[in-house]
């Protein structure tokens, strides 16, 4: 059972105290995920805000446009790649270009061209992973920044290196880790009662399934712009998903007491961008000692290779079921392959309940970058390891796809299931328990796969709400929006308590100086925040009635904020928003909000189905349809949930089809670290999307993003075995791969 | 980048005059059009010039003409966005609107020309990194040979086993199209496929027989009364890639049952040059139908010699004839 189930979840109930619950949060450390459990109030008591009845929402759980929209497609929102200060200096990294090297670096000539300011030795002697970074440059112009780069004199001895797990794991492999370049295997189960489970099996089967390292493909490249710092305080403007954070690691470098993290907009970090990194230390020293606000964002080829990466994974897996396609036995091996970082896997079995399981997992290290977090760490790698030998396992039974699925999960997944297959034309699909294999030239297959995800909240976020005299009114939040769309529900939420409309609040995000703020991890922004900004629009609610109820000789509890205004219930009076806040004092109203545990829950659960087109005569592999349904709680924007589906489906979709990091293996050069070469899916590959809400969830708000990326991939696997009957055990699935497959079935 | 003179002719004459007359300095100076493969080159250092020749303010250069024999002449600086709209080409040169239509993204086809897509330079993984000192630039060894080959040649390969990338070479090619080459003492007209070299056959850092003062100013398409044509690419990535492979087929036809009585076939992403395959076009002749196609893409791959990671790309090609045909089957 996967920490992540939420059968576990469910399970961890009863031990708690009386007031209390137990809930599980992930946490993020050195950018890796961990779930950890902790105690919060449970108490549903009056007088604490409420998002009340579903039906009677105005805003909240609507289709709300994004409120940063204009700006963002306007070019109007201001990323970090776009802020300039006067007597600014743009910085940039000289990589080593080769996997594993002694490195002497030459700079003195780089300071000689014109325009150059400074240029640094970032790190000489032994290079350890392909494009680390060993020299920095800073200049005036860009221009006069590359000329400076490429002046810089690398003197390289190329050391043995290890880029793949082949390699790693070789007899004569140079060292990559001091303890060895495979960890310890950490085993789980009982081996003897897996062997004995197997051999009451109606079918077994056993295979290995590869995904290779993926990249996070940042449109924004990580990078920071470091004002220069006064005696005792500096701003940074740094494009990270823990702006709070994030101002306590640019504080050593910049040798300052406090600092003040912008972060307006940003273009993307899918659990990369935690750290303020080599990038954020070398910036903050440059603007230090140079006395020149410093602009250090990692160019493309840098963003390749040295800002982290999703790792990949070699998992074998051998699963039994009897013959109603009940899950009875799993064994399983994993090799993670996060460069020099350990590398995330969720764990086998996952999601799926195997009543008897052994599994042994362990790193494979390699002379790459460590990999990160990166939308839902480890999980696509095992849902890619679990779903593929589950469809393998159900074709050998000859049981019915979806029956399969439905045998071994829980009622949320079992409904979703049902609902799916009917939206994707299950139903109608004739190839429920074989494949098609006629002769047909073009063949449709349909695929399935499932997700779960924590989700849940922290209390971490301390959000303002300002009432001004004037009638505006303000919400300050230091949360960054990852690319949620923190704006929006922040204005929707503060505005359906007020009784206003969207354009009647302003909220500002992404400062540190707006209070305290949780790292956009785990998917727990919303579940954080959302609660913290509900509970500051309520006190702000409070506050203005009391105030209203001094002037208006009233009770608080008589003072009804709606559309159409104020309302005393005792007096019968009616006011306009704008003159119910022209009675306050100049100071006008400001109330501040705390993470509130009821307004939040955790535990989700989705289901994917992708349709397919096969040309077998090309190998041609087209996604006609993918269809989601998913439960998140409360939605606090309709649109938003969906757009965060369809961004999970398309990067699943992604890595289906194209997306691996090449290095050549003798040469330990990276071969596709540019935008060309490293395919990502666009326009022409996106297929008819349905994204359906769960609505038969009635808990509160729960983060949705992760989920909706684990099992896309799955589903087009699973899906194009299903069409031609080729099983393809690693991604991407290229056309390579599936015309070979094809001459392989035809050969018998 | 290194600081390059920008010389902006407006003649053509001007033009040869400021290109370099020693083959082995030919680098120093570059033509430029489009700019979408130099571009990339400067910037990943391939060339570092110190000159490059604009020839965009050079009148003339632009213009699709349609002769009144209904052949096309075309001029070295036309969009591939235009010809992939020009009307008398999707009409009548179908297969040549077509592989325009399939380069790039809709910004490389509006800034991309016609002489920049015949003349750009291999996009091998090894060619394009600096670090891989390639038998194409100048080195000692093809490295796809025995490496990451997946997108490299199957057919007339070694000792360099790049594929050439032009989508529009093999539509014009399978069209008998001409091309000028003009020098400073004058100009030369050659066939498209013989425009095209082999590296076992010529120098190997080249793929053509441009000599570094000469310019591609025009292609000649000759008229094709009575033919069909299609051209059928394979991208890994439908929005925008380089081809996998690709078919280029004309055929006269007539009659019921039909009956093809000429034919071309030119592949594409397969050799270091458009490759014609006589043979194959020969197969399709006769009762048009399955039988003939499969019969040309057989031979279409005759001697292919496929590297460890490319062995896909023969039932590719056999595939892609198929399509091809079945789609001028249905015109």
């Amino acid at each position: 059972m996967s920490a992540l189930d939420p059968r576990a979840q469910d399970a961890a109930q009863p031990d708690t105290k009386p007031g209390k619950k137990k809930i599980l949060v992930p946490r993020v450390e050195n950018g890796h995920e961990t779930m950890v459990e902790i105690e919060v109030d449970d108490a549903e008591g009056s007088g604490r805000p409420q998002w009340g009845p579903r039906d009677a929402l105005r805003l909240v759980n609507h289709e709300l446009v994004r409120v940063d929209a204009v700006d963002k497609v306007t070019g109007c929102a201001r990323y970090t790649h776009d802020v300039r200060l006067p007597g600014m200096l743009y910085a940039r990294f000289l990589g080593c270009p080769i996997a594993h090297a002694e490195v002497t670096v030459d700079v003195a000539a780089a300071k000689k061209v014109p325009g150059v300011v400074e240029a640094r030795v970032v790190r000489d002697g032994e290079v350890k992973f392909l494009g680390q970074p060993v020299a920095v440059v800073a200049a005036k112009t860009r221009e006069a920044l590359e000329d400076g780069l490429r002046a810089i004199v690398l003197g390289i001895k190329p050391l043995p290196f290890a880029v793949t797990r082949e390699q790693s794991l070789a007899a004569n492999a140079p060292e990559v880790n001091r303890r060895g370049n495979a960890s310890k295997p950490n085993e789980e189960g009982d081996p003897a009662a897996v062997a004995k489970a197997f051999e009451g099996c109606a079918a077994v089967i056993e295979a290995t399934y590869e995904v290779p390292i993926q990249h996070h493909a940042c449109l924004e490249t990580h990078g920071a712009v470091v004002d220069v710092p006064t005696n005792d305080s500096a701003t940074v403007y740094h494009s990270t998903q823990a702006t709070y954070a994030s101002a306590n690691e640019f504080k050593g470098p910049l040798k300052v007491k406090e600092v003040e993290v912008v972060n307006e907009h940003m273009g993307g970090g899918f659990g990369s961008k935690f750290e303020a990194g080599v990038e954020g230390r070398v910036a903050s020293e440059l603007a230090r000692d140079l006395k020149a606000p410093i602009h250090l964002m990692l160019s493309r080829r840098d963003e390749f290779l040295c800002a982290g990466n999703r790792s990949g994974c070699v998992q074998t897996v051998k699963l039994g079921g009897d013959v109603q396609g009940k899950l009875v036995a799993m064994q399983s091996s994993i090799d993670r392959l996060g460069g020099l970082g350990g590398g995330s896997h969720a764990g086998l079995p996952y999601i799926y309940e195997v009543a008897t399981s052994v599994r042994t997992m362990r790193s494979v290290y390699t002379h790459l970058d460590a990999n990160r977090a990166m939308r839902a760490p480890g999980h696509p790698q095992a849902s890619f390891g679990m779903e593929s030998a589950l469809d393998e396992l159900a074709y050998a039974l000859g049981v019915d796809l979806v029956e399969i699925r439905k045998r071994n999960v829980g009622d949320v997944h079992r409904r979703q299931l049902d609902r799916v297959a009917r939206e994707i034309g299950w139903n109608e699909h004739p190839h429920k328990s074989k494949p098609d294999l006629s002769d047909a030239t073009t063949k449709v297959g349909i695929g399935f796969g499932l997700s779960v995800w924590g989700g849940g909240g922290h209390p971490e976020c301390r959000v303002t709400v300002e009432i001004s005299p004037d009638g505006g009114v303000r919400a300050s939040v230091g949360s960054q929006d990852l690319g949620t769309g923190v704006r929006t529900y922040v204005t929707a939420i503060v505005a359906e308590e007020l009784g206003l409309s969207m354009s009647g609040v302003t909220a500002r995000i992404g400062r540190t100086s707006y209070g305290p703020a949780n790292a956009s991890g785990g998917s727990m922004t919303s579940a954080s925040l959302a609660p913290a900004v509900k509970h500051a629009a309520f006190n702000a609610r409070k506050a203005f009635a009391e105030s209203l109820a001094k002037t208006l000789k009233s009770d608080a509890s008589e003072i009804v904020f709606d559309v159409q205004g104020v309302y005393d219930a005792r007096s019968k009076r009616r006011l306009a928003w704008k003159d119910a806040c022209a009675t306050l004092g100049p100071a006008g109203i400001s109330a501040t909000g705390e993470w509130q545990a009821h307004l939040a829950s955790n535990g989700i659960h989705g289901v994917q189905s992708a349709k397919v087109r096969v040309d077998t005569r090309t190998g041609k592999l087209e996604v006609l349809k993918m269809v989601c349904m998913q439960d998140c709680g409360l939605v606090l924007n309709r649109t938003g949930a969906r757009s965060q589906i369809f961004g999970g489906m398309v990067q699943a979709l992604s890595y289906a089809l194209f997306e691996q990091r090449v290095v050549e293996p003798d040469l330990g050069i990276a071969m596709n670290a540019n935008f060309e070469d490293y395919k990502l899916a666009a326009s022409l590959e996106i297929p008819e999307m349905v994204a359906i809400l769960d609505d038969e969830d009635t808990r509160g708000v729960i983060g949705v993003a992760e989920a909706t990326v684990v099992p896309g991939h799955s589903a087009i696997a699973n899906a194009v075995h299903n069409a031609c009957g080729v099983r393809l055990r690693s991604l991407p699935l290229n056309p390579d791969k599936l015309l070979l497959g094809l001459a392989g079935l035809k050969k018998g | 980048m290194k600081a390059f003179e920008l010389a902006r002719p407006v003649t053509l004459d001007q033009a040869l005059q400021e290109l370099e007359k020693d083959s082995a300095k030919r680098d120093r100076t570059k033509l430029f059009a489009g700019g979408q493969d130099l571009v990339t080159e400067l910037k990943e250092h391939l060339v570092e010039p110190d000159k490059l020749v604009d020839l965009k303010r050079i009148p003339g250069l632009d213009r699709i003409e349609v002769q009144p024999d209904g052949s096309l002449v075309i001029g070295c600086l036309v969009t591939l966005a235009t010809l992939a709209e020009h009307a008398e080409t999707k009409n009548f040169f179908t297969a040549l609107a077509e592989a325009a239509r399939s380069v790039g993204s809709a910004q490389i086809r509006s800034q991309g020309t016609v002489g920049g897509n015949l003349n750009q330079r291999p996009r091998c993984w090894y060619y394009r990194h600096e670090l891989a000192p390639c038998l194409k630039k100048g080195g000692s060894e093809c490295y796809a040979y025995a490496g990451l080959n997946k997108y490299n040649a199957i057919l007339g390969g070694g000792p360099s086993y790049i594929v050439h990338p032009s989508d529009l070479a093999p539509a014009l090619v399978a069209f008998d199209a001409e091309v000028t080459l003009r020098g400073a003492k004058g100009e030369r007209k050659l066939a498209l496929e013989e425009f095209y070299t082999l590296p076992a056959e010529a120098d190997v850092t080249r793929e053509t027989v441009l000599a570094p003062d000469e310019i591609l100013t025009h292609v000649r398409v000759p008229a094709k009364p009575g033919w069909s044509s299609t051209y059928v690419k394979f991208k890994e990535r439908g929005s925008y890639d380089f081809a996998l492979a690709s078919v280029a087929v004309a055929v006269r036809a007539a009659g019921s049952p039909r009956t093809i009585q000429d034919a071309r076939l030119v592949l594409g992403g397969v050799a270091p040059k458009p490759w014609n395959v006589p043979k194959a076009a020969e197969a399709l002749l006769g009762i048009d139908g399955v039988k003939t196609w499969t019969a040309a893409g057989n031979r279409a791959v005759a001697g292919a010699e496929p590297l460890a990671h490319n062995a896909y790309k023969v039932p590719l090609v056999k595939g892609l004839i198929l399509q091809a045909m079945e789609a001028l089957a249905k015109r």
